[in-house]
């Protein structure tokens, strides 16, 4: 079942002449982990706000299109209806977290729902567990290294029960092991929990491996879209100012000079194995 | 901002730290009233040096302290003003009793400071907001209101960055006359405001994100409840004002300078 579906979707911001989305189709299946990237302003993060209802209610803005989120059409639907099935995690952790302990920061949405006391207890407990910040309850966020932050503000969007979750670039504060945590944490509530992951990320190397589908975007549109694999082997991305991911890359040049893998590898230790198998003889 | 250090709030446990909010909110009430209820050295000597062994028991001295150091330029102003216009009043003539005076208007700046810096180091803003709501305000008052507090060390960090990448590009703050150094702190302030809007928006986006203003019945994970403690120290508060004014009414208090002359 479609968790995200998009036809046409065209938005501008307010006081702007050029759109930041523009005819944006886009269909995102129950359970999928999806990359989005692409270089910056080409419009990921508006895409982001608008599955959630940030636009158009919180930006104004012109919106044309179709967009259901959950089965919600985003613009009759308020951001705080829609909150309860689409979680964001933004950029920069320091924001996004309010209170002085980790725990009641967590609450802070289900509190906001008026669930009764219990079930928010309850709700807490889950999510701190289910993002390993059981040990963080009682500290306070601002004297958490980014990483953790980070985490907590999962758990925080985690408490809201959310269906799909939509992380806007979450690690571009964070050092490589930070974010690698970050990739296992969100990597487990898709994989375990079901939850469809839309993951804005610029670190592909560290990313990719868990991803279904990846998407580019370029200029309020979208450029690619298909399995990593797929797209890193396109040759597109690197026009695109994206990148590519090194092993890919490797794989690449190999093929270049004569020597084929069985199967393209997205993680350094795919590359080592099916190196492995053409080395040894 | 040294004076703004004594309110930041950290979380130990300590006596003092698990009273209630409210309990300590009419403990700051209180030593108010009393410190304007009584003009006399020797009884706010007694107000502000009563006060010192709370500041032990919640183990924050040394907040407490630097906070004292940071009201050190008002506490002069304070005694000399005081100093000063009573010295002209008498026909510029000076008498201890004046010096005496003098001083117990000082303490009595330094008692206020002194038991606000109790309440707001030893009490989670968390807390309060909860006591706040309890007592019927409005929540994104109260929301309003714990969200000042915690920004302000984001923001001095903030203000910290814009000075020192400003002075990296040859900005001089202690440079020239009154005029000019307020002239100086332009360019620090104009990013200052803008990073300060650019983070309440975000903060904005990330509320909204979590579902805020989804029910005007809004719950809320923990509870605060009166115990024991709470109450004896209720109690205790309330005795103690009534003693006060008792000894205000009954008693005249001598001043220092009589009885040492």
């Amino acid at each position: 079942m479609a968790v995200i579906e998009a036809r046409g979707l065209t938005y501008t911001y307010p006081e702007s002449k050029k759109p930041a989305l523009v005819d944006v189709d886009l269909v995102v299946e129950e359970g999928e982990f999806v990359i989005l990237t692409g270089p910056s302003g080409c419009g990921k993060t508006t895409l982001c706000r608008c599955l959630n209802g940030l636009i158009p209610h919180f930006y104004g803005g012109e919106l044309r299109g179709e967009l259901y989120v959950a089965g919600m059409n985003v613009k009759e639907h308020k951001t705080w209806e829609l909150a309860q099935h689409v979680g964001l995690v933004f950029q920069n952790p320091e924001n996004q977290l309010f209170s002085l302990t980790v725990e009641k920061d967590i609450a802070f949405g289900p509190e906001n729902l008026g669930l009764p006391r219990e079930e928010i207890r309850n709700r807490v407990d889950w999510a701190l567990d289910r993002t390993g910040t059981t040990p963080l309850r009682y500290r306070a966020p601002y004297e958490l290294s980014g990483g953790q932050q980070q985490r907590v503000a999962i758990a925080s969007t985690l408490a809201m029960k959310p269906k799909v979750l939509v992380l806007d670039e979450p690690t571009s504060f964070l050092d490589p092991r930070g974010a690698q945590r970050i990739f296992e944490t969100v990597n487990r509530l898709n994989k375990e929990l079901g939850i469809t992951i839309i993951l804005v990320e610029h670190r592909l190397d560290l990313a990719s491996v868990y991803a279904d589908r990846v998407i580019v975007m370029n200029d309020g549109r979208i450029a690619l879209d298909g399995t990593p694999k797929e797209v890193y082997l396109s040759g597109e991305t690197e026009a695109l100012g994206v990148g590519v991911v090194k092993v890919v890359k490797l794989y690449q040049l190999l093929e270049e000079t004569g020597l084929r893998l069985r199967d393209v590898p997205i993680s350094p230790k795919e590359a080592s194995k099916l190196l492995r198998e053409v080395l040894s003889p | 901002m040294s004076i703004f250090e004594g309110f930041v709030f950290r979380r130990i446990d300590t006596p003092i730290h698990r009273l209630d909010p409210r309990v300590k909110f009419l403990y700051t009430l209180v030593t108010l009233v009393l410190a304007i209820l009584f003009n006399e050295f020797l009884a706010l000597f007694v107000l502000f040096v009563g006060q010192l062994p709370l500041i032990w028991v919640a183990r924050v001295q040394r907040s407490w302290a630097r906070t004292m150091k940071g009201s050190l330029a008002l506490v002069l102003l304070i005694f000399f003003t005081n100093l000063l216009t009573r010295w002209a009043y008498a026909g510029f003539r000076l008498h201890p009793v004046y010096l005496e005076e003098s001083l117990a208007m000082t303490l009595r700046f330094l008692i206020l400071v002194e038991s606000f810096s109790i309440f707001s180091l030893t009490t989670s803003p968390d807390d309060l907001s909860l006591a706040m709501e309890q007592a019927g305000i409005p929540y994104w008052f109260c929301f309003a209101f714990t969200t000042s507090i915690r920004l302000m060390p984001a923001i001095a960090r903030d203000a910290q960055t814009i000075v020192n990448a400003q002075r990296s590009r040859g900005l001089e703050l202690e440079r020239g006359n009154f005029l000019t150094r307020i002239k100086n702190y332009i360019p620090i302030l104009v990013p200052l405001i803008v990073t300060t809007i650019r983070r309440s928006l975000e903060l904005a986006e990330a509320m909204e994100s979590r579902a805020w203003g989804a029910t005007e019945k809004r719950t809320s994970l923990t509870q605060l409840e009166m115990g024991k403690t709470d109450y004896i120290a209720t109690v205790f508060l309330l005795i103690l004002l009534a003693l006060a004014i008792y000894i205000r009414v009954s008693t005249r208090i001598p001043n220092l300078t009589s009885l040492i002359l």
